[in-house]
């Protein structure tokens, strides 16, 4: 490794997003600083502008390009998935009052089983604790929720379909 | 100094990328997944048989604590409610329309028919309009404290807004 002087300078250095969690509140700059006071100046953050006159001693990294190990992006593609079911839910409302029908039916069927799954499970992650028993109520909750989509498929096929269900009910 | 040898063990160090001889260490967790954490931290606890330090039962109750579990709430009693409709349907022999009018002619009275209208409007709004806001959360917006409690007010008063408004409506 070269020993050579850090460009200690004023323009904002890269830092990965776990440096600046463990000194809580510094600013990138100063953790900077903090660091290159515990670890000897051995440290220092690529810059992006380039102004330095000597080549930097070490770079880090903090984005996933150079990982060495890949991470499943499973549970952030999960998150995002919520959301969108969660909007296309929002849009189904006035949907359904506009324009009645099969079509809205079934889609209204499919969009709440899955809003609702994916809420109850939340909630069991939350308060279910062991690998055994997260196993058996995510398995039970996978059964209630299919039985509830082919309940509400059942209605729809069978019987008047959720927005007359509701018009029928409120016009009590 | 802890700070220090946490910093050299967390991270990888590697060497086969000299970019101008530099040393380039990577911001690669070599840990574990927040699941995997969250697994741990249970088994663990559990094995020691420790007891769980008073949370709900010490703090004092704020109003968005209060605001997020009525949102869980309202979302279990919905879920339920809608699997609950579903189960009746595979399971009932007749059809919607004729249970509706068994209900009818039970004669309820305008009161508990409102009632019954804003028990099921409210939670329904409830959760949507909370929901909304949840969204809101979700692309950065309105985490100041001000805003929370501003946004969450706001959620109150047009979910019971429009619970009464779809008593009124037909």
């Amino acid at each position: 490794m070269e020993e050579n002087q850090p460009c200690q300078k004023s323009s904002k250095a890269q830092l990965a997003p776990a440096w600046s969690t463990e000194l809580d509140q510094k600013s990138p700059t100063e953790s900077l600083f903090y660091r290159s006071s515990l670890l000897s100046r051995t440290l220092v953050a690529q810059q992006k502008d380039q102004d330095c006159p000597y080549p930097l001693t070490a770079t880090i990294h903090g984005s996933s390009s150079l990982y060495a190990a890949s991470v499943s992006k499973a549970a952030s593609l999960h998150w995002t998935g919520e959301r969108v079911v969660s909007v296309l839910l929002l849009a189904m409302g006035p949907a359904a009052y506009y324009f009645p029908g099969p079509a809205v039916d079934y889609s209204l069927a499919a969009a709440l089983t899955l809003h609702g799954h994916w809420g109850i499970g939340q909630v069991l992650t939350d308060y279910v604790h062991g690998e055994p028993k997260i196993k058996m109520v995510n398995a039970g909750l996978f059964l209630l929720s299919t039985v509830t989509f082919a309940g509400l498929c059942y209605f729809n096929y069978n019987d008047v379909g959720i927005c007359k269900a509701v018009a029928l009910l409120w016009s009590k | 100094m802890a700070l220090l040898l946490r910093t050299f063990t967390r991270q990888g160090t590697c060497l086969f990328r000299p970019q101008f001889g530099i040393l380039c260490r990577h911001a690669v967790p070599m840990g574990t997944t927040a699941n995997e954490e969250m697994n741990t931290f249970w088994a663990k606890n559990n094995k020691l048989n420790r007891p769980m330090s008073p949370h709900l039962t010490i703090y004092k109750w704020s109003m968005p604590m209060m605001m997020s579990i009525t949102h869980r709430g309202t979302g279990v009693g919905l879920s339920g409610g809608i699997s609950a409709f579903a189960l009746l349907a595979l399971v009932l022999p007749g059809n919607y329309p004729y249970y509706l009018d068994l209900i009818h002619s039970l004669s309820v009275g305008p009161a508990l028919l409102s009632l019954a209208k804003f028990g099921i409007a409210f939670p329904v709004s409830y959760h949507t309009l909370n929901g909304i806001r949840h969204l809101f959360w979700d692309s950065g917006k309105g985490f100041k404290i001000p805003e929370v409690y501003r946004s969450g007010y706001v959620v109150i008063v047009l979910s019971i807004l429009t619970s009464i408004a779809a008593i009124g409506y037909m």
